[in-house]
């Protein structure tokens, strides 16, 4: 027996080692897009005189988290795409991580490099905060994306949804489409709960639907990817038996809610879903299934960023606007996606 | 033939030496860690000749200090429980918990001016008591490592999640910040506890009774009973070692993120483990060097740094991370197998 | 030697440091039983790893069935019929008999097992071992060590066997069951088979054996020498170039039984293993245990030693109680034990000899924690020059020792404690001739100075030569206490074998 024990020491090690592998090497891919959405603008087809014209070269330092549902593979994705349509734009991609000590890592080293300015999804934004303070000490433009910091003089610009807009318009919805009920069940499946922008769009819901006399009789809270939003929804569908309206926060965690859905063969109430993705779309403009409408929350953001972005070093401003300088905060519409204005909206969507 | 002539031919035996001599002063420890070293090197030359001076400035160098340093910290508590024949799949969860548990007593009770050293007191003591759960009952409570961690993992981050109500805390306590985002001599705070850390545990695995009997505990455990050392009691010790370091990360991570969340030390135990493991030590137990897991934290850090430097994708990233691990392991083997023969 | 099944001629093999084989001949006839003599550290081992393909010779021919041939895996030396049964016996403990009988070789038709075929064969290799009350769906985990290797001989047996190798086959069976074992060689040997017996007893070489190779130092130094015709005393010349027998220290003149006792074991009882020891030893005596494998005599002083906890009973040393199941209570107490199994339950393999050495004494090398390896090594050295360890550095690891030196480590491991009892497990189990003298001396002298000292030996006439006092154990219970002198072998296997009921 006592021979026995030096395999199974290398079994062990191996073991480990092989799971240790696996596990680290399962870092969910980015699903590329094959045709580049077409974002508008680029030196290329510059009407002379305008801002598109090329410039200074500009050095971008982008990072995102890690792109692990569809929307922020598309943040991603678009910021590449618009940046290759401007000569004058180098950048520099920090891929996706979700430790914050990383992406505060790869900020340090665009510190270090004195890129011209900096694009910045943070995981946290309460935890970005200090290395962006750093940045625009620095001198280097800070353009805060989607999840704010906690201190305004981080960032030069930031740029965001309408997370508490979203919410309202789906409260909305759900108020306009009562048909005379007094007491709908309501249940809300929330995203990542640590972060302010899904405290407010639970905010805005709440608030509009408080409008009308509803209130949220069940809420869980997923993490955007399809995994959770599976779980999440099969806990919630359990724990209500009867619901009238569903506001899922967000189309790629929608994918395992829809599929949660269909396992329990629930169909007896209308759901919302946001962020807007092309799936989603498809499924509204199909009609056949619970999801009837969806808020957008658009993932160009980061691509809007980074024009803003060119804007600040070049020293130009936004052509349409009369004042010079670069707006401090520009906050993105969230319209809300029926079947009756699907087409408008269909071809700009994200894949999930 | 006589006793003498005897001795003579035993010696005679003796002085045979192995034929190459560089093989076997790979296998002693000096000679792994030089390995490593020299791993690192390379690491550095290819960081040189893909970024040039981007690579070689003090400022990249510090960035990859400051990167390296928390994680480190917690990869050196982790080398002594491997050594002792256990593991700790829990200590992402572990920094979690301080965190979040040190900056809620900052925003709650700091109100009064209470001084930032509570908040050191409470992050280093969730640590230890984390540690002291995972200890007693693996020692006493006979629970398999591998599963106690995992349940400590599991409740640790729930208990994290329920006590930030799932919201990360920003905390702004005055001289916490301070401290622990200070330079002396050039170089920061943080990586100067990296190197206190790293210098302790070097000492106390080296020169200590302590260590001597962690390294019988994971070697052999029964000799190591019979033999009359406290093995359950060593064993709880060193997972309170490891929960401190945990403590001592937590505020590190606090100090430079300024807030406390649940999500904190994300996967920390797969790159602690990583770093201990091709660092030399076995995960088996009874053998490991402090001076190899700083080399692997270094050198896994120095990766990321050269990676982000090329733009190249994490992803990518992630899979020699993978692949560098298995071939660390298969090097290991190979020179223990050839070792043991002996 | 044109009927020689196997001939090795001249094999050599190196390890890092040492040169194991320096030019090893060996040839054995079809159908005789060929036994190999040697110390420890003479390469006996290492020359059947060769022969089973474990290894790879450096140099030299292996001649089988008058073919060149070379086994470059085990799996080629099975192939070609040659089997060994180790002493560390490679079964798996969680399978039962018939699944480790045809382990790597599994009875099957088209992919399919045959598990009742499988029965059948195995019951019937069985019972050519004259073991069939061994059930085939049995646990090998739950067998005694006798019975798994009468699982791992039935292993053996189910390969085409023409040449089997048995290292050190005797060492966990009592005497029947030897007996039953070389009916079963006879058998073998019949057919046809031949095999090559291991063994440090020369009783069983003259027994059983037909000719003799004796190695030393990894050189043979006699081969083909017929046992009939060779003397004890040459063979012990040849193996250790002394022509030294087993000499046991003599006694000391007075016996001390009136000092006071020091170690004192009452009513002691381990649930399900022994019940009711009870043991007193005084300063300077020497009690040995004697009886069969599996009696409980190492159980017995694992528990006296708190290894094992107790379940009835007593243990005082010096007038203070031991908490039980406590090792630590015990060794604060001044006891020490030498275990059973050095190497699994003693060393730690891969640390330094002196750090082997300090590991029960490392409060007297430290400050505040900080150990003076400086003053452990010194005191270290001069343990092992007084023990006459070879080779004698202490930073080697120990793993680099025979076995005689390794036990003379352990033993010094208590020396430094100046122990007040010492408990011996089997302490002369693989170790040759010449440092066992050394250790009867070391022994002696320990009780000499006042240690308690209580002998677990399996060898009989080692417990009667070395032991002041002995009690003889069947069973789990102490049939017989009586001074040593008054016993002899005989006397010893008859209390032992009383009413036996056999497996």
């Amino acid at each position: 027996m006592k021979s026995l024990r030096p395999i199974q020491k290398k079994l062990a090690t191996g073991l480990v080692a092989g799971l240790a592998a696996i596990a680290l090497t399962a870092c969910t891919g980015n699903s590329s897009d094959d045709d580049k959405a077409d974002l508008g603008g680029g030196t290329s087809q510059a009407a002379s005189g305008s801002n598109d014209d090329a410039g200074d070269k500009v050095v971008i330092g982008f990072s995102a988290p890690a792109a692990d549902h569809g929307w922020m593979g598309s943040i991603t994705q678009s910021a590449k795409d618009v940046a290759a349509q401007y000569d004058d734009v180098e950048l520099r991609v920090a891929e996706g991580t979700n430790d914050v000590n990383l992406q505060i890592s790869q900020v340090e080293t665009f510190i270090n490099d004195k890129v011209d300015a900096i694009v910045l999804l943070p995981f946290d934004g309460a935890a970005m905060t200090p290395v962006a303070l750093e940045a625009m000490k620095a001198g280097i433009p800070v353009i805060n994306v989607d999840r704010e910091f906690d201190d305004p003089n981080a960032a030069r610009v930031t740029v965001l949804g309408d997370n508490y807009g979203m919410g309202v318009s789906a409260g909305k919805y759900i108020c306009d489409n009562l048909n005379g009920k007094t007491d709908a069940v309501v249940a809300e499946i929330a995203g990542i709960d640590s972060l302010p922008l899904t405290q407010d769009r639970s905010q805005g819901f709440k608030d509009a639907l408080a409008e009308c006399d509803q209130n949220v009789d069940n809420r869980v809270a997923a993490e955007f990817t399809v995994e959770s939003g599976e779980e999440q929804a099969a806990n919630l569908l359990q724990a209500a038996p009867h619901i009238d309206f569903l506001w899922n926060h967000d189309d790629d965690q929608g994918v395992g809610v829809m599929a949660a859905i269909q396992n329990a063969g629930r169909d007896e109430f209308t759901m919302i879903g946001g962020a807007g993705s092309k799936n989603a779309m498809e499924l509204i403009k199909s009609g056949d299934s619970v999801l009837k409408a969806t808020v957008i929350y658009p993932s160009t953001q980061a691509a809007d960023g980074i024009k803003l972005a060119r804007l600040l070093v070049q020293g130009k401003s936004m052509s349409d606007l009369v004042e010079v300088e670069v707006p401090r905060t520009v906050q993105l519409y969230a319209p809300v996606v029926t079947a009756d204005n699907v087409d408008q909206f269909i071809d700009t969507a994200f894949q999930s | 033939m006589s006793q003498d002539s005897v001795r003579v031919e035993r010696a005679a035996l003796e002085t045979t030496r192995e034929p190459n001599k560089g093989l076997a002063l790979l296998r002693t420890s000096m000679g792994r860690n030089l390995g490593l070293v020299i791993a690192l090197l390379l690491l550095c030359l290819v960081g040189v000749i893909t970024a040039g001076d981007r690579f070689a400035s003090t400022a990249n160098t510090l960035t990859i200090l400051k990167l390296a340093a928390t994680i480190g910290v917690v990869s050196i508590g982790m080398t002594f429980v491997i050594i002792g024949g256990g593991i700790d799949l829990s200590v992402g969860a572990i920094v979690a918990l301080s965190s979040v548990w040190c900056t809620t007593v900052a925003t709650q009770t700091m109100a009064n001016d209470t001084h930032w050293l509570v908040m050191v007191f409470v992050a280093l003591a969730v640590g230890a008591g984390c540690g002291l759960v995972n200890g007693l009952l693996i020692s006493y409570g006979r629970i398999v490592p591998f599963i106690m961690t995992l349940a400590m993992l599991a409740s640790a981050r729930g208990l994290a999640q329920i006590i930030s109500d799932r919201k990360t805390q920003i905390v702004d306590v005055e001289g916490f910040a301070d401290f622990f985002n200070r330079e002396i001599v050039g170089i920061p705070m943080q990586v100067w506890i990296f190197v206190l850390v790293s210098v302790v545990g070097w000492i106390l695995l080296n020169r200590t009774t302590f260590g001597r009997r962690t390294v019988a505990v994971g070697g052999n455990t029964e000799a190591a009973r019979l033999a009359g050392i406290p093995v359950k009691r060593q064993t709880v010790y060193l997972y309170v070692l490891v929960g401190v370091c945990c403590g001592i990360a937590a505020l590190m991570l606090v100090a430079r993120t300024t807030t406390g969340s649940a999500t904190h030390g994300n996967l920390y135990e797969l790159d602690a483990i990583a770093a201990v493991v091709i660092g030399g030590t076995l995960l088996s137990g009874g053998r490991g060097t402090i001076v190899g897991t700083v080399l692997g934290v270094l050198i896994f850090t120095t990766l990321n740094n050269v990676f982000i430097l090329n733009n190249r994708s994490i992803s990518e990233q992630e899979l020699l991370k993978g692949v560098i691990i298995v071939a660390a392991v298969l090097l290991q083997q190979r020179l223990a197998s050839r070792n043991s023969n002996a | 030697m044109t009927d020689a099944l196997l001939q090795m001629n001249g094999i050599v093999k190196d390890f890092p440091g040492v040169r194991a084989l320096g030019g090893v001949d060996l040839d054995v006839r079809a159908g005789e039983v060929h036994c190999l003599l040697g110390q420890n550290g003479a390469g006996k081992s290492t020359l059947i790893k060769v022969l089973s393909g474990f290894h790879q010779p450096d140099d030299g021919t292996l001649v089988w069935d008058g073919a060149e041939a070379s086994f470059s895996t085990p799996a080629k030396a099975i192939e070609h019929g040659v089997t060994t049964i180790y002493q560390e016996l490679d079964l798996v403990p969680d399978l039962d008999v018939t699944e480790n009988v045809f382990l790597g070789h599994e009875v099957s038709r088209g992919g399919f097992s045959q598990r009742g075929r499988a029965r059948e064969m195995v019951r019937a290799l069985l019972k050519r071992l004259g073991h069939e009350e061994i059930s085939p769906t049995r646990i090998v985990g739950d067998l005694s060590p006798a019975n798994q290797q009468i699982v791992s001989m039935a292993r053996a047996l189910s390969h085409d066997t023409r040449l089997l190798v048995l290292d050190e086959p005797s060492a966990v069976l009592d005497q029947q069951e030897v007996d039953n074992l070389f009916r079963v060689i006879r058998g073998l040997t019949a057919e046809g088979v031949a095999v090559i017996y291991i063994s440090h007893r020369l009783e069983e070489i003259r027994q059983i054996g037909d000719r003799i190779t004796v190695l030393k130092d990894g050189r043979t130094v006699g081969t083909g020498l017929a046992v009939a015709d060779t003397p004890t005393v040459d063979l012990i010349k040849l193996m250790t170039g002394r022509s030294i027998e087993y000499v046991f220290p003599p006694r000391p003149e007075t016996a001390r039984e009136h000092d006071e006792p020091v170690l004192e074991v009452r009513d002691l009882g381990l649930a399900g293993v022994f019940t009711g020891v009870d043991l007193t030893v005084h300063a300077g005596e020497i009690v040995g245990l004697a009886g069969l494998v599996g009696a409980g005599r190492s159980e017995i002083i694992e528990t006296v030693y708190g290894g094992r906890r107790a379940t009835s009973g007593t243990v005082t040393v010096d007038g203070k109680r031991l908490r039980r199941g406590s090792v630590t209570s015990a060794v604060h107490a001044g006891v020490g034990l030498a275990p059973e199994e050095r190497k699994s339950q003693g060393l730690l393999l891969d640390e330094a000899v002196y750090r082997n050495i300090t590991m029960s004494s490392m409060a007297r090398f430290s400050r505040f924690g900080f150990l003076d390896r400086a003053e452990e090594r010194r005191r270290a050295a001069e343990l092992t020059a007084s023990l006459d360890v070879r080779p004698d550095g202490v930073t080697r690891a120990v793993r680099t020792l025979s076995g005689g030196n390794q036990q003379k480590v352990v033993l010094a491991r208590w020396l430094l404690r100046d122990c007040r009892v010492l408990l011996l497990d089997e302490p002369t189990r693989g170790v040759d001739v010449g440092a066992r003298s050394e250790i009867y001396q070391l022994v002696r002298s320990l009780a000499d100075r006042g240690v308690a000292v209580v002998v677990v030996s399996s060898e009989i006439d080692e417990v009667l030569g070395l032991a002041d006092r002995v009690l003889v154990v069947r069973e789990g219970e102490v049939v017989h206490e009586s001074a040593a002198t008054d016993l002899d072998e005989a006397r010893v296997l008859d209390l032992v074998m009383e009413g036996k009921v056999p497996a």
